[in-house]
């Protein structure tokens, strides 16, 4: 390859300067002529039929435009269901509310705090029904969440469960690979745990909202989603239009992280504006975030056999709390599925994965689709195993990792995964075989690693257009949505290496769909590669098309004639356009009814984590003295955003290791605030904090790139209670790891277990 | 948050007038840094607010020559932390301004308010229990002076009438008593406390003439351990002794059980956090 100018060189963000100084745009901050202000009516129980729904007196209170249920969607919307995998999630409650927090009417106002006002004056009659919360209970509980399931249709492992009744169950994927029953039998030893995650919260600190502007060819949505191309596409279909007729605008967000996917506002704001023929905006609240989206509650029962120092056989049940509509947890449930047992090279694996409807608020994507949770249990388990058979931690690993050329548990070869590299730097960065302080008195000190990985979700397709104008300026027109991860600047990037420019003068188009192509979503770390790699095709495209220009003007191959001499040349003035196009979508085929494929995805992702702590003995708590993170991110596009991307997502998963929990009581959020939901502050984040992305290139990604927005999550948590069983002996098996936590499970270990 | 009224009084005894003994939504507000986050819950819905941001003469901050301490009520708590006064006669305050809660915070709220407001997590009650201080009251009825230790009725309930405003805090002379708050988050470093401790101790190197012990946050109210007390006077200043003193205290304190820990585990950290802040305010280069 030539020598690379703009590809891995810290371009500052392109968007810097506007955010810093407040003028980036924001749908936060968007006002339109004429618009009211909707606020959102909820569910004050956890499943119930509504009996009544009185909006008399909110109706009556002056300055109140309407109110709206169910009944006024239905005139604009007769289909009022929605959602990626099924057809499950009503724009407002139709007849039944499935969790606390679900909303159950609207009340519109030119002033927004009329409209909070009358919101608290509906009056809503519900007759209750058994609830269940818990996703190991949902597999056979008698309280049964959905009537009946409505699969999407788009996913065709999802078709047998059309119509199905008297389940909780959203999709069950299993995988065989090997004789597991015959390599346990032969195994010296046998390992079996149960690990468990709590709901937590996206909570970007811009909240949900969207605005709904009629026009008079059909309906424009400024959105703060991650997904323009998946709202146009579902709003047309709730509305049974052509796609042209939904136009999708998306500036900058305040955070997304796998919250922002989907429809979450859209449909209700369309509804609105199309009904009252008025712009109407709908802004949550922070607190309103616990009662829209969080990150599925898990529980993972995992086995292995061990001969010779060698896992022989791994069988892992996972259980998935998703809460009271479907969104994607399906797709999590399977894709998390491929790689369950983690980065080993183990023959006999079986894997059964459970998505489960329960009464708690819809849970999601959250910067890891479903991967920090697996990883969580499977990296515990391994540490524990090492214990138990004496074998030095990082050793037992080494042994057992799975290396390029080597099949995967769903048969697929891997190829361009650094897994060795990656637990290797971090050993080093840990000074793993050197000496270590154990500390004195009340106040111990352990250490613990742990590495995961990921297969990139497949298939999805991304569509950029390249514009060269005719005075040789650049425009990228792409629906990646940048919502901090730096996307803008390393597409252009990308097509300022193709074009041999400076990327600093590359102009990205944000998400419009009557503008930009269309884009799968921004998700899952997929966007660097997958639109990367159409952003290249699109540059060199154009790059073509100048190239024939050149040519069709009879100059010499390799003349170098400046981009506006071409098209003065042709148009004889400052005229015209190169415009080139990309599309690209990776081959993959689908897993077989034993979950076997030999292509499950594009490409690998691989984070590690290492850390050294301090636990107070009297009274639990935990001090995180150095987080070491390591992933391969392929070779890095922007090495500094790549670093930032990396540190980002540990302190996240550390919030999600160490603080954050969603507390629920007869499934109402009890602590649904940002002063009792705590997330890190600068001051939970250790003073000693390094990142690495490994030396490594991805063949097939654009310039050797990959995407790298989740990797840093991957082994935080059980990195942490590794060490945490180094520092005092305890092991926790759930999260938050609590300094109560801690400090109960030290009680219990001197057999004087302090009371509930 | 729904439409109010705001009554923006110049003086002390207008802004009492403008009270109503009989009316919740009517209520004072100083610093708001509290009161704002009710009202953006819904939690409160006032009808009228009676701002004390113009009320003259509640900013000052004055040292008797003996070492007592008059602040206004007004005072905000960034002031208090840079008195020199303050840092010369109560050290522990200046101390416990370094994390009682942010700078931003710091700069708005007012000492008074965080005594009036009455929430059992807030740092300066127990540190103002401690060092013996009392508030100087004023209400239609004239003034009263209520001892901080008295002046918490509840959970955010004091004895306050609805029109009875605080004016000032008194801080006796400390003397000899040396002092330390120590207060432990268990959800972030941030957060507000599962447990505070203030202890104020008098002794003379070797025994421990007198003490007071309180403790916040993981009781109902700002609470002084009596057991705790009595467990130290008289004793031998030491570790041993401070343990005796912890393990009184936690039998001693009625702990809640909330988001931040269960009881028993907050009974825990009473048990060490008692001994640690004794052995804190004892410390020759620590507290006094």
């Amino acid at each position: 390859m030539a020598t690379l100018t703009q590809v891995g060189r810290s371009v500052p963000r392109l968007e810097g300067q506007a955010k810093v100084t407040g003028r980036a745009e924001y749908v936060h901050n968007q006002r339109l002529p004429g618009m009211l202000y909707g606020k959102i009516v909820r569910s004050t129980i956890a499943h119930g039929r509504i009996v009544k729904l009185d909006v008399s007196a909110a109706q009556a209170l002056e300055g109140v435009h309407r109110v709206v249920t169910i009944d006024d969607v239905l005139k604009v919307v007769p289909n009022p269901f929605y959602g990626p995998a099924f057809h499950d999630q009503p724009i407002l409650a139709a007849g039944k509310v499935h969790y606390v927090g679900e909303p159950i009417a609207v009340v519109l106002a030119r002033d927004p705090h009329v409209a909070e006002a009358a919101a608290q004056l509906v009056e809503a009659e519900y007759e209750e029904l058994p609830a269940v919360f818990d996703e190991v209970e949902a597999m056979t509980s008698k309280a049964i969440v959905h009537d009946e399931l409505k699969p999407a249709g788009t996913f065709p492992d999802l078709k047998h469960l059309k119509g199905k009744r008297d389940t909780n169950l959203a999709l069950d994927f299993h995988l065989r690979r090997g004789d597991v029953a015959a390599a346990m039998a032969e195994a010296d030893h046998i390992f079996e745990h149960t690990f468990r995650t709590q709901q937590v919260l996206h909570l970007p600190l811009e909240p949900y909202v969207s605005i709904g502007e009629p026009t008079d060819t059909g309906l424009t949505i400024h959105t703060a989603s991650q997904s323009p191309s998946f709202v146009r596409i579902e709003i047309a279909r709730l509305l049974g239009w052509p796609e042209n007729k939904v136009r999708v605008k998306v500036p900058y967000l305040g955070g997304g992280f796998g919250g922002k996917l989907y429809i979450k506002l859209e449909a209700l704001v369309a509804s609105l504006a199309l009904l009252v023929r008025r712009p109407v905006k709908i802004s949550l609240t922070m607190e309103e975030q616990f009662y829209t989206l969080t990150k599925h509650a898990s529980t993972f029962r995992i086995k292995s056999g061990i001969k010779d120092g060698r896992i022989t056989a791994r069988e892992c049940e996972v259980w998935w709390n998703g809460g009271a509509y479907a969104d994607i947890g399906p797709r999590i449930t399977q894709k998390s599925g491929f790689t369950a047992p983690g980065p080993y090279d183990i023959d006999n694996v079986s894997i059964d994965s459970y998505s489960l409807y329960t009464n708690l608020t819809p849970a999601g994507a959250l910067r890891g689709f479903g991967i920090p949770q697996l990883v969580w249990a499977y990296e515990s388990h391994t540490d524990m195993m090492a214990r138990a058979l004496k074998l030095e931690p990082v050793e037992f690993r080494r042994k057992n990792l799975l290396s390029d050329g080597r099949p995967q548990a769903t048969g697929t070869l891997m190829k361009d995964a650094a897994i060795a590299a990656v637990l290797d730097r971090v050993a080093l960065r840990m000074n793993w075989s050197g000496p270590f302080d154990r500390g004195s008195g009340t106040v111990k000190r352990g250490r613990g690693i742990a590495i995961g990985f990921k297969a990139s979700i497949s298939p999805t397709t991304s569509i950029a257009i390249v514009n060269v104008a005719a005075d040789g300026s650049v425009t990228l027109y792409c629906s990646t949505v940048d919502m901090g991860q730096g996307s803008d600047t390393a597409n252009a990037q990308i097509v300022a290496e193709v074009l041999n420019i400076l990327a600093e003068r590359v102009k990205v188009v944000h998400p419009d769909t009557d503008v930009t192509p269309y884009d799968m979503a921004t998700l899952g770390s997929r966007s660097l590669y997958h639109m990367g790699n159409a952003v290249r095709l699109a540059a060199e495209d154009a790059r073509d098309k100048l190239a024939a220009l050149a040519r069709e003007l009879g100059l010499p191959e390799g003349s170098n004639v400046p981009v506006a001499e071409l098209f003065q040349k042709k148009y004889k003035m400052q005229a015209g356009n190169s415009i080139g196009t990309g599309s690209y979508i990776p081959s993959y085929v689908p897993p077989d009814a034993s979950g076997q494929t030999p292509e499950a995805t594009p490409f690998w992702m691989v984070g590690a984590a290492g850390v050294e702590i301090e636990v107070d003995t009297e009274t639990g708590h935990v001090r995180i003295l150095k987080l070491i993170n390591v992933v391969d991110a392929g070779r890095p596009i922007n090495p500094r955003i790549v670093e930032t991307q990396i540190s980002s997502a540990a302190v996240m998963q550390l919030g999600f290791t160490m603080q954050e929990k969603m507390e629920f009581d007869a499934g109402q959020v009890t602590n649904a605030s940002l002063a009792d939901y705590k997330i890190p502050s600068i001051l939970d984040i250790p003073t000693d904090m390094q990142n690495e992305a490994v030396e490594a290139e991805q063949g097939s990604g654009p310039f050797g790139g990959k995407g790298v927005g989740e990797s840093g999550t991957f082994a935080v948590s059980p990195a942490i209670a590794n060490a945490i069983e180094d520092a005092v002996g305890v092991r926790l098996t759930a999260l938050p790891l609590s300094a109560e936590a801690v400090y109960r499970a030290l009680r219990e270990a001197q057999g004087a277990p302090l009371e509930e | 948050m729904t439409p109010f009224d705001l009554a923006e009084p110049a003086t002390l005894q207008e802004a009492i007038a403008l009270l109503d003994p009989d009316d919740p939504t009517v209520r004072p507000i100083a610093g708001g840094t509290a009161l704002m986050l009710m009202m953006k819950a819904g939690v409160f819905r006032p009808g009228k607010l009676v701002s004390l941001r113009n009320v003259k003469d509640l900013t000052s901050i004055d040292a008797a020559p003996d070492g007592s301490l008059r602040i206004g009520a007004m005072t905000p708590l960034a002031a208090v932390e840079r008195s020199a006064a303050v840092r010369a006669h109560a050290p522990v305050i200046t101390r416990t301004m370094r994390t009682l809660s942010n700078i931003r915070v710091r700069n708005v709220a007012t000492i008074g308010g965080s005594l009036a407001h009455a929430d059992p997590h807030m740092d300066m009650p127990p540190v103002l229990i401690a060092l013996g201080a009392h508030v100087v009251a004023a209400s239609p009825a004239g003034e009263r002076t209520i001892p901080i230790e008295t002046l918490f009725a509840g959970y955010y309930e004091t004895v306050l009438a609805r029109n009875e405003l605080i004016a000032s805090v008194v801080i006796p002379a400390q003397g000899a008593r040396r002092s330390a708050y120590l207060k432990c988050t268990t959800r972030a470093v941030h957060d507000w406390p599962a447990l505070g401790v203030a202890v104020a101790v008098e002794s003379d190197g070797a025994t421990v003439r007198d003490a007071r012990v309180v403790v916040s946050a993981a009781t109902e109210t700002p609470t002084r351990l009596a057991g705790a007390e009595q467990a130290l006077r008289g004793g031998a200043a030491g570790n041993a002794l401070w343990r005796q003193a912890g393990e009184a205290a936690a039998a001693e304190a009625e702990t809640i059980s909330d988001g931040q820990g269960s009881a028993a585990y907050k009974r825990q950290l009473v048990r060490v956090y008692v001994a640690r802040a004794l052995a804190a305010a004892l410390e020759p280069d620590g507290a006094n």
